[in-house]
């Protein structure tokens, strides 16, 4: 029941954006910045809150910049594998220490990490351009150049796809040993220890996986805008991340995703009709969603699916 | 699932529908992107405002061709991403011929690529970044405006002329590109013009900084002869008043970049050496001897309640810019223009706009006079006025086609500075 539901939904993700290629792109950012709400979920399992995973989001991002313009990597595999690989180790370093602290500690400790890679990135002006940022060219795949539309395509559909695939790994992970261990350390850590099972390791292979998803969903920003800047960095992102993963709820990996198509809708519908007062509009529909909605949209989910055997 | 088959259809209707016609659409549909939310929204009203007013006179008059403007507003603040999908949309829909975008130089270096590959014509109306064009072509994206490097070597070459002692300097500039890239042309270019020239002081104070007093310290402890600033919106008035407030100003020459902005807000003492990026100047002397010029400030004040500032001048110029376009490409197709027509038309485009001329050159990068003098009491206003007026003709300060602006400004010299026109010329 579950599963037919899920491949409606996929569906109707597909059939969308052939009567409306505007919203190609509004969905392929849906794909993108559910990635890395999935990897801020990861955490928040844990009842780990980041607020400052928009540094792993443009290090992906970043990341394919250099790989095209400074390195010359110009395979879209190659650059979306480097740059799962450069955010994940990245995520490695800093989740090092970051795996000793809990609650608003490590709320802000990842924030104030952030917030020194965002600083770095407008002030370092030769290398990151400023503020004004970098462009990304469209990249090749298996050696043969492809055009800016079939780029978009790939990233639409191809992105669907991984996210059914990333979405199963990452659906496992937590039905393992690792993944059930996360929501115990946030009900009683100690008998966690006491169970022989150590605790920093648990989290770390979280944090690695979180900044890795979230690399993931920044690569796919970048190729998909052709540009980046260190807006993307900024705490905002982070915010917002955290606010994707929620309104879309932790209980299941689809939540996030359901969490950044919400907000997209609604931020662009906003946009379109009520352009002097989006950020109200926008406001507005979160307010109802966590007040009436505590599991998140992913929660309807459930509940639809809960109820469809009885009937 | 019917609803869903039902959209689907009217979806792919409409995809199929408009593509082969070519007929006198009912209306010109055209994007606007500019700031109205946020501190830059400061900067980016009076650009909206400047565009509903003027594409009004423009309707009022018969429209383009007989046909009225359409305009969307869209705002930049909801951030890169947001644009961008705005941008896509609005170029997905065929009523749409062009997009006026944009105020920040991020979103139109965003955005350039995305027309080039939609195919839509774009003109920029206040980004102003020389790095737009810089190594990159883009076929369909035009900037009837000037660039960053014409628009502060006009500032050194003013200071060449009125100052020639003037050897320290200081710069107190927004901590972002724009903010960078000026340092780096002003700072060039007065050592161009002058090699005893030393920066004294260099800073850059976050956007949305409230207060100033470490800045104003710093720069006081280095005994600048000139300050050269291009703070601007609510940073600029909140320096005005703190360095005001120090002394800042009798003890050294102040370059104001954009003060024109916030004349009509903040007292500005008089002889601060301030211009508009262009030759945006509701009072200059061409402004005042062109009578549809009058009409418009004066409907403006009206309806606004102030005098428009020089982002409110660039953007009215900016639309008669796509105005004077479109009539020359219905003067050169058979049907009405499409977007492949208009782009056509942008290329080699003269026009006179409100406050002077602009040229589109070869390399979409406009030719634009630059207008800088200093502030002087106004018999009129109750606020400062711009005296001691000069008019840089644009063809002298802008660089060539093709040549790398940098290097350029490393091969002027003393003498260049002289051959300009000199301060109080344009009267």
């Amino acid at each position: 029941m579950r599963i037919a539901l899920l491949l409606a939904l996929a569906a109707l993700f597909v059939a969308f954006p052939l009567a409306f290629p505007w919203l190609a792109f509004v969905f392929t950012l849906v794909i993108s910045k559910g990635f890395a709400a999935l990897g801020v979920a990861v955490l928040l399992r844990a009842g780990l809150i980041s607020i400052g995973h928009a540094l792993f989001y443009s290090l992906g991002a970043y990341t394919v910049a250099y790989l095209s313009r400074g390195a010359g990597v110009t395979d879209l595999i190659l650059q979306l594998a480097g740059a799962v690989a450069v955010s994940s180790l990245v995520g490695l370093i800093i989740g090092l220490f970051m795996v000793r602290y809990r609650g608003i500690f490590f709320a802000m400790l990842n924030l104030a990490v952030s917030m020194v890679f965002f600083t770095l990135l407008s002030k370092l002006y030769a290398l990151t351009g400023g503020t004004d940022g970098v462009r990304i060219g469209t990249p090749t795949l298996f050696g043969t150049t492809i055009e800016r539309d079939t780029l978009e395509s790939i990233l639409l559909y191809g992105g669907l796809v991984l996210a059914f695939g990333v979405g199963y790994l990452v659906h496992r992970y937590l039905k393992s040993p690792m993944g059930e261990a996360l929501p115990a350390v946030e009900t009683n850590e100690i008998r966690l220890e006491y169970l022989g099972i150590a605790v920093p390791r648990v989290l770390l292979a979280a944090y690695v996986a979180s900044a890795g998803l979230a690399g993931l969903g920044g690569a796919m920003y970048g190729l998909l805008v052709g540009h980046v800047s260190p807006e993307l960095a900024y705490w905002t992102i982070s915010g917002q991340l955290v606010l994707v993963a929620v309104l879309g709820g932790i209980g299941g990996v689809v939540g996030p995703f359901v969490g950044a198509f919400f907000l997209e809708i609604i931020r662009s519908f906003a946009v379109i009709y009520f352009d002097n007062i989006w950020n109200l509009i926008i406001g507005a529909g979160l307010l109802i969603v966590i007040f009436f909605l505590p599991r998140g949209l992913y929660g309807l989910i459930e509940r639809a699916t809960q109820r469809g055997p009885r009937r | 699932m019917w609803k869903l088959a039902a959209t689907l259809a009217v979806g792919l209707g409409v995809i199929a529908g408009p593509a082969a016609a070519q007929d006198r659409p009912e209306r010109i549909g055209m994007g606007i992107f500019t700031f109205t939310s946020g501190p830059a929204a400061a900067y980016g009203m009076p650009g909206r405002n400047a565009a509903e007013l003027i594409i009004e006179q423009i309707n009022e008059a018969g429209g383009i061709g007989g046909v009225p403007i359409a305009p969307t507003y869209v705002d930049e603040a909801q951030g890169g991403e947001g644009v961008v999908s705005e941008f896509r949309r609005l170029a997905g829909d065929q009523s749409i011929g062009v997009m006026v975008a944009a105020l920040s130089s991020g979103n139109c270096m965003a955005l350039a690529p995305i027309a080039d590959q939609l195919e839509v014509p774009m003109v920029t109306w206040n980004c102003d970044t020389h790095q737009l064009f810089l190594g990159e072509e883009h076929p369909y994206v035009f900037r009837p405006n000037s660039s960053t490097v014409p628009e502060f070597i006009s500032y050194a070459a003013y200071l060449a002329q009125k100052s020639p002692d003037a050897t320290r300097i200081a710069i107190i500039n927004p901590d972002y590109a724009f903010g960078h890239d000026a340092a780096q042309i002003f700072t060039g270019a007065m050592k161009a013009f002058n090699p005893d020239v030393e920066v004294v002081a260099e800073l850059f104070p976050k956007l949305g900084t409230a207060s100033f007093n470490t800045e104003i310290s710093r720069i006081a402890a280095a005994r600048p002869d000139v300050i050269f600033s291009n703070l601007w919106g609510a940073d600029l008035e909140n320096f005005v008043r703190q360095a005001q407030a120090r002394g800042l100003f009798r003890s050294s020459q102040v370059v104001l970049a954009l003060g024109e902005s916030v004349l009509q807000r903040v007292e500005l003492p008089e002889g601060v050496i301030v211009g508009v990026l262009g030759d945006g100047w509701w009072m200059s002397p061409d402004a005042q001897a062109n009578e549809r010029t009058k009409e418009f400030v004066s409907a403006y004040r009206e309806r606004f309640g102030e005098y428009p500032v020089f982002p409110a001048m660039k953007m009215a110029n900016t639309i008669l810019a796509v105005q004077a376009a479109y009539e020359k490409a219905i003067e050169a197709s058979d049907g009405w223009p499409g977007r492949a027509d208009l782009r056509e038309a942008f290329a080699g485009l003269e026009l006179e706009t409100l406050t002077g001329t602009v040229t589109v050159r070869e390399d979409h990068d406009g030719l634009v006079d630059q207008l800088v003098g200093v502030t002087v009491a106004s018999d009129e206003h109750d606020f400062p006025v711009i005296g001691e007026m000069v008019r840089y003709p644009a063809d002298q300060v802008t660089p060539p086609v093709g040549e790398d602006p940098m290097a350029w400004i490393g091969t002027l010299t003393p003498d260049f500075a002289a051959s300009l026109p000199k301060p109080g010329s344009y009267e």
